[in-house]
């Protein structure tokens, strides 16, 4: 597979952010194992220790456990934990540049709000 | 950490030409190392001195053995695919695999069967009825199932197309890889292995111009996209490297913090081919 890789986030980065988002998108669930950091190295073609150190921050946060012998697995809870600490995230992070963005186009709410409601009965 | 390759003060000099002027690198076991450099800039002639298969100047531990009088006992642990990987045309798979068999005491045979059952490769082929990246399929399913230490690749997806060059970097990691075992690879095709690297050197004219792991790299190294009204600011921090795109400017700026980039521009990490454009300038010229 090839993934084209944003230059500003380390790839670490981006591995951790694309599991984050497997898990809150149910495509892995509690309990579930991840792949082995072998078959992702092959797979993604990144060094081995891109993807322990990906794993190493899931691991830190509790959102994923090394069971040993056996592989990593994605720990009860990690979903709810996610949704908390993503949201938080989020506000922090990203909401600032996008509301500047939102300002500098003369966007407002109750544009932003009426788009998104002809979006979903469209 | 396990130090696997130790090389101090490494010179060699051709007739008229310096091929490896006083390098000095060390290379840690668990890595994957790739040594950088325009064409005639010593790759092969470090590899060459590495593999005991030239004569040079200056200190060189491989795995603890010097080269130059080990040798035996070195290939027991080393492997090598060199660029211009030869075997005799009239081979046939099976002898190749019967003869590694039979000269080299860490080889597996189960493995490089189990290997070569994964690529159309039929026992009783001839090497000169094979595609060139078939004869790399042959090379590698051999190098692969011997259990060395340190595997040096020269140029090993030369004149690959990319279905066969991305099989390639798949079986070493998938297969191969592992935190015990140290890979050196030259290659001109930076893109394609720059995020299997651990570590990155740089050669220019038979000297080491850049030596450091890969997330050092991505601290050291930043690109600024600057606009023609900060262009002045940004230039008297003395950039490596300036381009024009689009009416900006792009800087390339070596060990300035990130925090005075990022007032300047929108900053990037550069790519592997990025930093070695902006180190081999005037190479040729």
């Amino acid at each position: 597979m090839t993934i084209t890789w944003n230059d500003s986030v380390p790839i670490y980065r981006q591995l951790r952010e694309r599991v984050v988002a497997m898990i809150l998108d149910g495509a892995l669930n509690e309990g579930d194992p991840l792949p082995s950091v072998r078959q992702v190295a092959a797979d993604f073609q990144i060094n081995p220790l891109t993807v322990s150190k990906a794993y190493q921050e899931l691991v830190d946060d509790q959102l994923v456990e090394k069971k040993r012998g056996l592989g990593m697995f994605v720990t009860d809870g990690a979903r709810n934990a996610l949704m908390k600490s993503e949201r938080e995230r989020f506000l922090r992070e990203e909401w600032p540049t996008l509301f500047a963005r939102l300002q500098r186009l003369g966007l407002d709410l109750q544009t932003l709000l009426r788009e998104a409601s002809s979006e979903k009965h469209a | 950490m396990n130090t696997v390759v130790t090389a101090q003060s490494l010179s060699k000099r051709y007739k008229n030409t310096v091929a490896l002027d006083n390098a000095s690198f060390q290379i840690e076991a668990g890595r994957i190392v790739g040594l950088i450099g325009p064409n005639g800039a010593g790759k092969t002639t470090a590899l060459k001195a590495i593999l005991g298969l030239t004569d040079f100047q200056g200190e060189l531990s491989v795995l603890g053995l010097d080269p130059r009088k080990q040798r035996d006992q070195l290939m027991e642990q080393v492997c090598f695919i060199a660029d211009v990987a030869v075997l005799p045309r009239w081979l046939r798979v099976r002898e190749a695999v019967d003869f590694v068999a039979n000269v080299h005491p860490r080889f597996d045979r189960a493995k490089c069967e189990a290997f070569l059952a994964r690529t159309k490769l039929q026992p009783e082929q001839r090497v000169k009825q094979m595609s060139k990246g078939m004869i790399v399929q042959l090379h590698l399913a051999l190098v692969m199932a011997i259990d060395a230490r340190l595997l040096v690749l020269d140029e090993p997806t030369l004149g690959l197309d990319i279905l066969y060059r991305k099989q390639f970097y798949h079986s070493l990691l998938e297969d191969y890889f592992d935190e015990n075992k140290t890979i050196i690879v030259t290659t001109h095709q930076v893109e394609e292995v720059e995020h299997i690297l651990t570590d990155l050197m740089f050669i220019r004219d038979g000297k080491i111009v850049l030596d450091a792991d890969m997330e050092a790299i991505g601290e050291r190294f930043v690109e600024v996209m600057v606009g023609a009204e900060r262009a002045a600011e940004a230039r008297a921090l003395k950039p490596l490297d300036e381009r024009q795109v689009f009416g900006k400017s792009i800087f390339l700026f070596d060990g300035v913090s990130r925090s005075t980039l990022d007032a300047l521009g929108e900053v990037r990490r550069p790519s592997v081919s990025d930093l070695f454009v902006a180190t081999m300038k005037g190479t040729y010229a």
